[in-house]
């Protein structure tokens, strides 16, 4: 245990940037729009997304507001937050496929992988110390983020809409069910062993190529196109596409929505209950197994 | 019970894409020698270190410390550790991480012994890697290496690239400080004269082959160098030596298995420097595959 701590430790140490830096930066932005728009500084209205008070000078929104009972708040402040956090878990996405792709491959570079092969690590549990620090603790680091967003937007909220006289303080917060705060950690990890067969095809490529990136996409292209024209079939390219998605949202899920929602507890069992998930396991098994033999003969480039 | 081999190799090949790196190599070393592989570029001293690490995989019998290095590196590396000049550390580290992290996964690194070492030099516990000289950075692989207490040690070319000071420094510090007469340490250099007086036996290598091995003090009985007098030369010459070669217009002649009063009394007769012997019996090895 003290040596896959240690391991995970260094990762961290290594890419703070992407996994603690860029996700903290992303949030003290959105806080600051949040904060933003309920002072009236300013306000977001694209055709995608509105986010202003001017909504709160509507009768009828007004009147939703004081009659709407608690589940229907919850309802809305749910999904009002989802979004919200949505930049934070995109940023998070970004610096983990770029770990995934960079993290054997730049020890091949730098040739710091003969120093970390020389202490007594396996190189199956260095592997396995990167497939947690991305399946289990990135989503870990990411939810205190997630929470401080949470926090200041209801704060925030409860500010305006006592000062405008609009509802009282606690309204927001009677609504507000800090359990998500369990939901959105189980969710996250289901998201990463959803697209767990992703990340690591990535640290397969940067494992064996000599250009990670090339390795990566090329014989996916290959293989999606030679499918396409032979089988006539667009299965990998689908498989793909699905693990980039919510897990929620991709085709192979049994509850199909257009929206974006609130994920629920039994949608993790739904998940889990899937063919197609363990579909996804059993290939990233089998793409760990690949990394964990590549590493062990890294070593091969001697020239004496 | 008491190991008899630290490490025993027996037809030990490996092939790279269109060379063969390691030509069944046989080697005995045995617990407490400090043994140096001597050798030009391309002689395989590289590979059979790293192969003795377990981290190349080769054909034949290999055993170190009693375990199989391709089978059992994870097993191994808790008791052998090694500084090769390939091995770079972490350039984004700290040097305090880097201690935390060797503490965090080597079971038997001593992390207040390692800050000691570092303590007596220049090195500060919050320097990058990447802001430290190269002759830091290998002052700071020695120190910890020294703060770990492993039967094996493994250099191979520790000091490339180090001006003479760090050399002489890197090589007093690991036989005063580190070594206890019970460790093995295998050696691999360009810089022969500078390991000589530290080993206690060697291995000449050449394209993948062991040419020969045995201790120093074995070397030292059985080949003798002789600096004739100028009226002795017919005489010395008459002795059949392995081995002339010219040294400042003078004549050095190198003998095997001659009796050192035979010599005596023709002129400067020693124990050849290594470097010269191996340069002998590579020539000797040359001319006999001529013929």
């Amino acid at each position: 245990m003290k040596v896959l701590s240690t391991l995970i430790r260094r990762e961290l140490q290594e890419h703070k940037v992407g996994f603690i830096y860029a996700p903290f930066i992303v949030t003290c932005i959105l806080s600051l729009v949040v904060i933003s728009v309920y002072f009236g500084i300013t306000n977001i209205q694209t055709p995608e997304f509105n986010f202003t008070t001017e909504i709160y000078e509507n009768e009828r929104a007004l009147e939703w507001m004081a009659t709407a009972d608690s589940a229907q708040i919850t309802s809305v402040i749910r999904s009002g937050l989802v979004v919200l956090g949505l930049p934070i878990l995109i940023t998070v996405a970004f610096a983990i496929l770029a770990f995934s792709l960079s993290t054997f491959a730049d020890e091949r570079k730098d040739r710091t992988l003969i120093f970390w092969r020389s202490l007594p690590v396996s190189d199956l549990t260095t592997v396995m110390s990167k497939i947690l620090l991305v399946t289990l603790i990135v989503p870990l680091i990411v939810l205190p983020n997630i929470i401080l967003l949470h926090l200041i937007s209801l704060l925030s909220a409860s500010i305006f809409f006592t000062t405008n006289d609009i509802v009282p303080f606690g309204w927001v917060w009677s609504a507000y069910s800090f359990t998500d705060w369990f939901r959105i950690i189980f969710s996250l990890w289901a998201q990463t062993l959803w697209s767990l067969p992703l990340m690591a095809w990535l640290m397969f490529a940067g494992a064996f190529a000599k250009r990670p990136i090339m390795g990566a996409l090329v014989p996916l292209v290959v293989i999606v196109v030679l499918e396409g024209i032979v089988l006539k079939t667009n299965y990998l390219f689908t498989f793909i596409q699905d693990r980039l998605r919510f897990w929620t949202r991709s085709s192979d899920f049994p509850i199909q929505s257009e929206e974006i929602r609130v994920v629920d507890v039994t949608d993790i069992y739904l998940m889990i209950s899937a063919q197609h998930f363990w579909i996804g396991m059993i290939l990233s098994a089998v793409l760990i197994s690949g990394i964990i033999y590549f590493r062990s003969r890294n070593n091969d480039y001697s020239s004496e | 019970m008491e190991r008899e081999f630290a490490v025993k190799a027996k037809g030990v090949i490996k092939n790279y894409d269109n060379s063969r790196a390691l030509d069944a190599i046989d080697l005995e070393v045995r617990p407490g020698q400090v043994l140096g592989l001597i050798g030009p570029n391309g002689a395989g001293k590289s590979t059979l270190l790293q192969s003795v690490l377990g981290l190349l995989n080769t054909e034949g019998d290999l055993e170190v410390l009693g375990l199989d290095p391709r089978k059992d590196r994870h097993k191994l590396l808790q008791k052998v550790c090694s500084i090769t000049d390939v091995a770079v550390l972490p350039k984004w580290m700290t040097v305090e991480q880097v201690l935390q992290y060797v503490d965090g996964v080597h079971p038997r690194f001593n992390l207040e012994k390692a800050n000691s070492i570092i303590s007596r030099t220049d090195i500060k516990n919050h320097s990058k890697i990447k802001t430290l000289s190269r002759g830091l950075v290998v002052q700071l692989h020695l120190s910890i290496v020294m703060a770990i207490d492993a039967e094996l040690l493994v250099l191979d070319e520790p000091t490339l690239g180090l001006d003479l000071v760090y050399r002489k420094d890197f090589y007093s510090q690991l036989i005063e400080d580190y070594y206890d007469g019970n460790k093995t340490i295998l050696i691999s250099t360009h810089q022969v004269e500078e390991i000589e007086g530290v080993l206690s036996d060697a291995i000449f290598m050449n394209q993948g082959r062991v040419v020969m091995q045995d201790s120093i003090e074995a070397i030292n009985e059985r080949f003798l160098e002789l600096r004739p007098n100028q009226d002795s030369l017919e005489r010395a010459k008459s002795l059949n030596p392995m081995h002339i070669r010219n040294e400042l217009g003078r004549e050095v002649f190198l003998f095997e298995g001659t009796a050192l009063d035979k010599l005596t009394g023709l002129g400067e007769v020693r124990p050849p420097f290594i470097a010269d012997l191996f340069m002998a019996i590579m020539d000797k090895t040359k001319s006999k595959d001529q013929r």
